[in-house]
């Protein structure tokens, strides 16, 4: 009975649940695949399509993304002659994991003092910002600043691969990606530091106790997030690294098999991760639940949002790189600064 | 030396106009989302009415043609072929090479080939598509099976959606 207490005390551990099961690996693969077959869906239906269909007709091809899965994943992987094959291989492996990582630093959920299946850990996980428990891979008092610095590493990694692969559309999507890098990353670093101001607070989990979305108590903000996750994570109007026309999936162009599953994971990892931050700082996260259905809860809002940004993908077309950067510098910018004053303004005045 | 105008469309400087209209086709891709209007034709399972005088593959009336040549020697691209059959000329026709100009058709002067409306023949081989003259007399106008009933559709222009089906018949 101990040893079976013993095994679920260490399979609900958050550390690994949180980073393997639930929001963590296999969770996000499944929605990985479930966004790939909904962003082909979503593009067709809005182009007056079918999509994918002849897999499976009953649930509307639902069992394309399986035949996608295993026929990527298993498909060989080509490394070119000209290339170190050891940095030919970590790269991707890299972007993904630091893409990955982000999400095991983000909260999820609360934990009560008792009633839920995770209180027995409120003390490991304890926030003493909220006085509760927190549902997260591992705790830090100042996550907004490490999930920031983590996520802006991406790009070095997108450069090294591009770099290994010794191919010049790759050099062009890795050109773009770093002209890209500087714009989004003024936008999100601004938009959550309005956020930060305006909630006194540099833990998600406060802003997210508070009980006031952050879309209500400074929509500029969220705009300008989304716009810069929307930029950041390559999805429409803003697919300019991959844009699969012009330079053949930038970085990725010569990566096949698992490996190019890894390299193209990465951006959609990313936009989950981003999603769910959106979700905790903006929509109230796990709000009138805690425990493991406040995480469900949450992520249920985090797909909406991932899904909303690849719906995207069928409303626009792809912007040059300098309308991208005007876009950035010459709109939004102002607009984050606004965003700023705003948070301080509304800081000082209503949130305590 | 006359200046040639140039007239450009105006380039909308009024952010929030430009917003709006950000605001505006999402909403648009939102509504087909929603109440998604396809105009594909799922073609295995239905299949396109196509209009009379449609240049499809090519048939021959056997007892019409009086096997004077015209077709074989107008013919472009080589696609037919006079053979002799108990002593009276009759053409073959070779899909291979055949492009469908429908010169054989029109140069014959007794009407004894017609184009049908099918163009959606499917050969397993190179010889199956050399047609002899038994064969070329067969009517081509039948839906070609594809497990079990092809339904016949017909385009109609509609006011919403452009394009839309209605079942022929």
């Amino acid at each position: 009975m101990s040893a079976l207490y013993a095994l679920r005390y260490y399979f609900f551990y958050p550390s690994f649940f949180v980073v393997i099961i639930f929001p963590g690996l296999i969770f996000t693969t499944i929605v990985l695949l479930l966004t790939i077959w909904f962003e082909r869906k979503a593009a067709a239906l809005v182009q007056m399509r079918y999509g994918p269909l002849y897999v499976s007709k009953r649930v509307g091809g639902a069992l394309q993304l399986v035949a996608d899965a295993i026929r990527l994943v298993f498909s060989e992987i080509i490394i070119p002659v000209e290339v170190n094959p050891t940095l030919f291989v970590l790269a991707p492996a890299l972007v993904f994991t630091f893409t990955f990582v982000p999400m095991i630093l983000i909260p999820y959920s609360a934990i009560p003092q008792s009633g839920s299946i995770l209180s027995p850990y409120f003390h490991i996980f304890y926030d003493p910002n909220i006085h509760k428990g927190l549902f997260i891979g591992y705790f830090v008092p100042y996550n907004i600043i490490l999930i920031m610095g983590l996520s802006a590493i991406t790009p070095v990694f997108i450069l090294l691969q591009a770099w290994a692969t010794n191919n010049r559309f790759a050099i062009v999507g890795a050109v773009r990606e770093s002209l890209l890098a500087v714009s989004y990353d003024v936008l999100i670093v601004m938009s959550l530091a309005a956020v930060a101001i305006e909630y006194h607070t540099l833990d998600i989990a406060k802003i997210t106790e508070t009980g006031i979305p952050g879309i209500i108590a400074n929509p500029l903000a969220a705009l300008v997030f989304f716009i810069g996750m929307l930029m950041a994570t390559g999805r429409f109007p803003f697919e300019i690294v991959e844009a699969e026309s012009e330079v053949v999936v930038g970085p990725s162009t010569e990566y096949s098999g698992l490996l190019f599953v890894l390299a193209m994971g990465g951006s959609y990892v990313t936009t989950f991760a981003l999603s769910f931050v959106f979700s905790d700082v903006f929509l109230g996260g796990w709000l009138p639940l805690n425990g493991l259905p406040g995480a469900l809860w949450n992520s249920i809002k985090a797909i909406i949002v991932l899904w909303f940004t690849v719906f995207l993908r069928a409303v626009y077309g792809r912007y040059r790189i300098d309308q991208a950067l005007r876009g950035s510098w010459k709109y939004l910018l102002p607009v984050a600064f606004a965003s700023l004053v705003l948070g301080l303004v509304v800081g000082q005045l209503w949130i305590r | 030396m006359d200046q040639v105008k140039i007239r450009e469309y105006k380039k909308e400087t009024n952010p929030f106009r430009l917003f709006a209209d950000h605001l505006n086709a999402v909403a648009t891709g939102l509504k087909y989302f929603v109440k998604p209007q396809r105009i594909t034709l799922r073609y295995p399972e239905e299949s396109l009415t196509l209009p009379t005088g449609y240049r499809g593959m090519i048939r021959l009336y056997k007892d019409v043609c009086i096997g004077c040549t015209l077709c074989a020697l107008i013919c472009p691209a080589d696609a037919m072929k006079m053979v002799t059959e108990g002593g009276k000329k009759y053409p073959t026709i070779n899909y291979g090479r055949c492009i469908f100009c429908g010169f054989c058709v029109d140069v014959c002067p007794v009407d004894a080939l017609k184009e049908t409306r099918v163009h959606d023949a499917v050969f397993t081989n190179r010889r199956e598509m050399i047609f002899w003259p038994d064969k070329f007399n067969q009517d081509f106008d039948q839906p070609i099976p594809y497990q079990g009933v092809v339904k016949k559709v017909r385009a109609v222009v509609d006011e919403k959606k452009g394009i839309k089906y209605v079942p022929d018949e």
